[in-house]
């Protein structure tokens, strides 16, 4: 039958081509004042980071006794100085580097891992469903600021066991997303089409799973970023995280607290940084969702 | 349904008992399939609901064998279960006389030529890939190229009546519905089958749109030579479409045979009540009563006997306490009712 068509000149002729699912989702997106500020903010804040040695008027390590808590708005010292004489921008943009490094890296390593155990319960099924999600909810069951604490506290502080503590804080919600959404995906027609034209497990969830979940799962994901980022900040302020005399912002709230009566506007700037870029990205992910969202 | 009856083919001539063909194409061989009720603390199944229980069919080359029978009568997971995407609980499926899943016959061979259209064009299709890559995607499962394998799709959408220039690189959301289920035909004919389920495929579509699909199904089988299961609801498509007929009544056959036969003398009260229920084109013909009242029993706890008597305006003591078998009624033509066996019992027994 095809043979019987072979010769028909459609071969090679160009087509016309949809924008892809992707493309549609940014043309959505870009219409969403809002989303498209929050991402303005997190790209500046990115770039504040990386570009950290080259825009900070101070070193960020280099403290005078002699300038000590200076408010908002001292000459030299813009956002003043820290209970060392630090200069607080300088600290601030480099607490840039370490609170999106601490935000966003548990939440990669969450989603892989996540995605790769739920995705498997998920499509797999049966007694290894049972046996993943059962382990799962049991990581779930504790509080998760609870576990990162204690974690955290069992390995010892610093920036690598607070980092591993976070991942394992997240892979349960994740995992639990990647799990339900896979479960109804495993369930459509098209999959069923696909295990009818003999695809082996493995194939179909390359084509036809992943591209559906995957989306969902990592959107999830970006709404852990400002969890994890105030977990991080959190574990940093109890001393677990990030130590001394690294400037990280969770970190700075927790040494400037003891000038909380005198310079109430210097200590809440760390705060006023966490602030913003968690909202920034509750924001994006909230427009992310949205423009995800097409109905056919 | 208003379709042009002198587009319908010349039938195939329908298998008789005479001139039956030797080897039929796909055979269900005492199919059942129970679908355990979980409930509580561990899952443990305190009910099962028989949704296939004993089905017996064969289907020979070339031609078009519906399944009719009302919602939840297993017509659908019979189809599911002819195709292998669940296991039968018992029974087997045949396909040539060899069992898929076995050295003879992979699993993977056996679904290249056994290919199914499902009833929700929509859910069928992945709404990430393009029309092409769809149907692109069961060929390169089988080892063609990407390359052959979208050239291959892009024949087929044209043969489906899709442009390709227009339709190959567009996504199933952009599509009608008529349009989605002409891409789920041509991914079903690019493993080059022999069989194709058709499970309610039409259904969801409107009349007209119906119409062109099924002139379109009528055309492919001609030139290609398949062979259709198709299942339905619509007494008029099955009609129009079908050789023969299988009516379903809660997981088993309730009569089967040559459409004409089976629609024009119906031997079991089942088939006669759902051809009642056909609307008549022709006012003097109307009913002014329902054929059947009510729904029918609960595929969890099926009455004994005949799994009809509760709804049969003919049921005696025997229907209730008898399964009834498939009995020979006519050339190719079988009816599982106590009075077409005469040594049922039933006082309206053929002698």
């Amino acid at each position: 039958m095809v043979q019987a068509v072979a010769t028909l000149p459609i071969d090679d002729v160009a087509i016309e081509r949809s924008p892809g699912y992707w493309v549609t989702v940014w043309r959505r997106f870009r219409r969403d004042p809002v989303a498209m500020v929050a991402l303005g903010v997190i790209l500046l804040l990115i770039l504040i980071a990386i570009l950290a040695p080259y825009i900070t008027p101070h070193d960020p390590y280099r403290g005078a006794t002699l300038r000590r808590l200076r408010p908002p708005g001292t000459p030299g010292h813009w956002l003043g100085t820290d209970e060392l004489g630090r200069d607080m921008l300088s600290r601030l943009i480099y607490g840039a580097r370490l609170s999106l490094f601490m935000g966003v890296t548990p939440v990669f390593l969450a989603l892989f891992i996540g995605s790769a155990i739920g995705i498997t319960a998920g499509y797999v099924g049966g007694w290894v469903n049972t046996i993943l999600m059962r382990t799962i909810d049991i990581i779930f069951a504790f509080p998760s600021v609870l576990l990162a604490i204690a974690l955290s506290g069992a390995m010892g502080a610093g920036i690598v066991n607070g980092l591993i503590s976070l991942t394992v804080v997240f892979i349960p919600p994740i995992a639990r997303i990647a799990e339900s959404v896979t479960t109804s995906v495993r369930g459509l027609d098209y999959v069923e089409a696909a295990r009818a034209s003999g695809a082996g497990a493995l194939s179909i969830v390359r084509k036809h799973v992943l591209g559906n979940v995957l989306g969902p799962i990592f959107v999830y994901g970006m709404s852990l970023i400002a969890v994890s980022m105030i977990l991080a900040s959190g574990l940093s302020f109890l001393g677990l995280g990030v130590r001394p005399p690294e400037p990280e912002w969770g970190l700075m709230l927790n040494t400037l607290r003891t000038a909380l009566y005198t310079q109430p506007m210097l200590c809440a700037l760390p705060g006023i940084m966490i602030f913003i870029t968690s909202i920034s990205f509750n924001l994006l992910t909230d427009g992310l969702r949205s423009a995800m969202d097409i109905k056919a | 349904m208003e379709l042009d009856t002198a587009t319908k083919p010349a039938p195939a001539p329908p298998p008789t008992a005479q001139e039956a063909p030797a080897h039929p194409l796909l055979e269900a061989v005492e199919l059942v399939k129970h679908f355990p009720i979980k409930s509580g603390l561990f899952g443990r199944a305190n009910a099962v609901v028989r949704a296939v229980d004993g089905i017996d069919f064969s289907l020979y080359a070339g031609e078009t064998l519906g399944i009719v029978g009302e919602s939840g009568c297993g017509k659908s997971t019979t189809a599911r279960v002819l195709m292998n995407l669940i296991k039968p609980d018992s029974g087997n499926v045949l396909l040539n006389g060899r069992a898929p899943g076995t050295p003879e016959l992979s699993l993977k061979d056996f679904r290249a030529q056994v290919q199914m259209v499902f009833q929700d064009s929509y859910a069928s299709l992945n709404p990430r890939l393009t029309v092409e890559d769809s149907i692109a995607y069961g060929p390169t499962v089988h080892g063609l190229s990407s390359t052959d394998a979208v050239r291959r799709a892009r024949r087929l959408l044209d043969r489906v009546g899709l442009d390709p220039r227009r339709f190959a690189g567009r996504y199933p959301h952009e599509l009608s519905g008529g349009q989605r289920q002409r891409v789920n035909i041509a991914r079903a004919l690019a493993l080059e089958p022999k069989v194709i389920i058709l499970d309610e495929a039409v259904s969801a579509l409107d009349k007209s749109v119906e119409a062109q699909v099924l002139n379109l199904l009528l055309d492919l089988k001609d030139e290609i030579g398949l062979t259709y299961i198709f299942i339905s609801h619509d007494l008029e498509v099955v009609r129009f479409i079908a050789n023969r007929v299988m009516v379903m009544y809660l997981g088993r056959v309730a009569e089967i045979g040559p459409t004409d036969a089976l629609y024009t003398g119906g031997r079991h009260p089942y088939t006669n009540a759902l051809l009642g229920s056909m609307l008549s084109m022709n006012p003097d013909e109307r009913t002014m009563e329902a054929p059947l009242a009510g729904d029918p029993p609960n595929p969890i706890d099926p009455p004994p006997g005949c799994r009809f008597h509760t709804r049969c305006a003919m049921a005696e003591s025997v229907c209730s306490a008898k399964m009834p078998t498939l009995t020979v009624t006519g050339a190719g033509h079988f009816a599982a009712c106590h009075m077409v066996d005469p040594t049922s019992g039933h006082s309206k027994a053929a002698a």
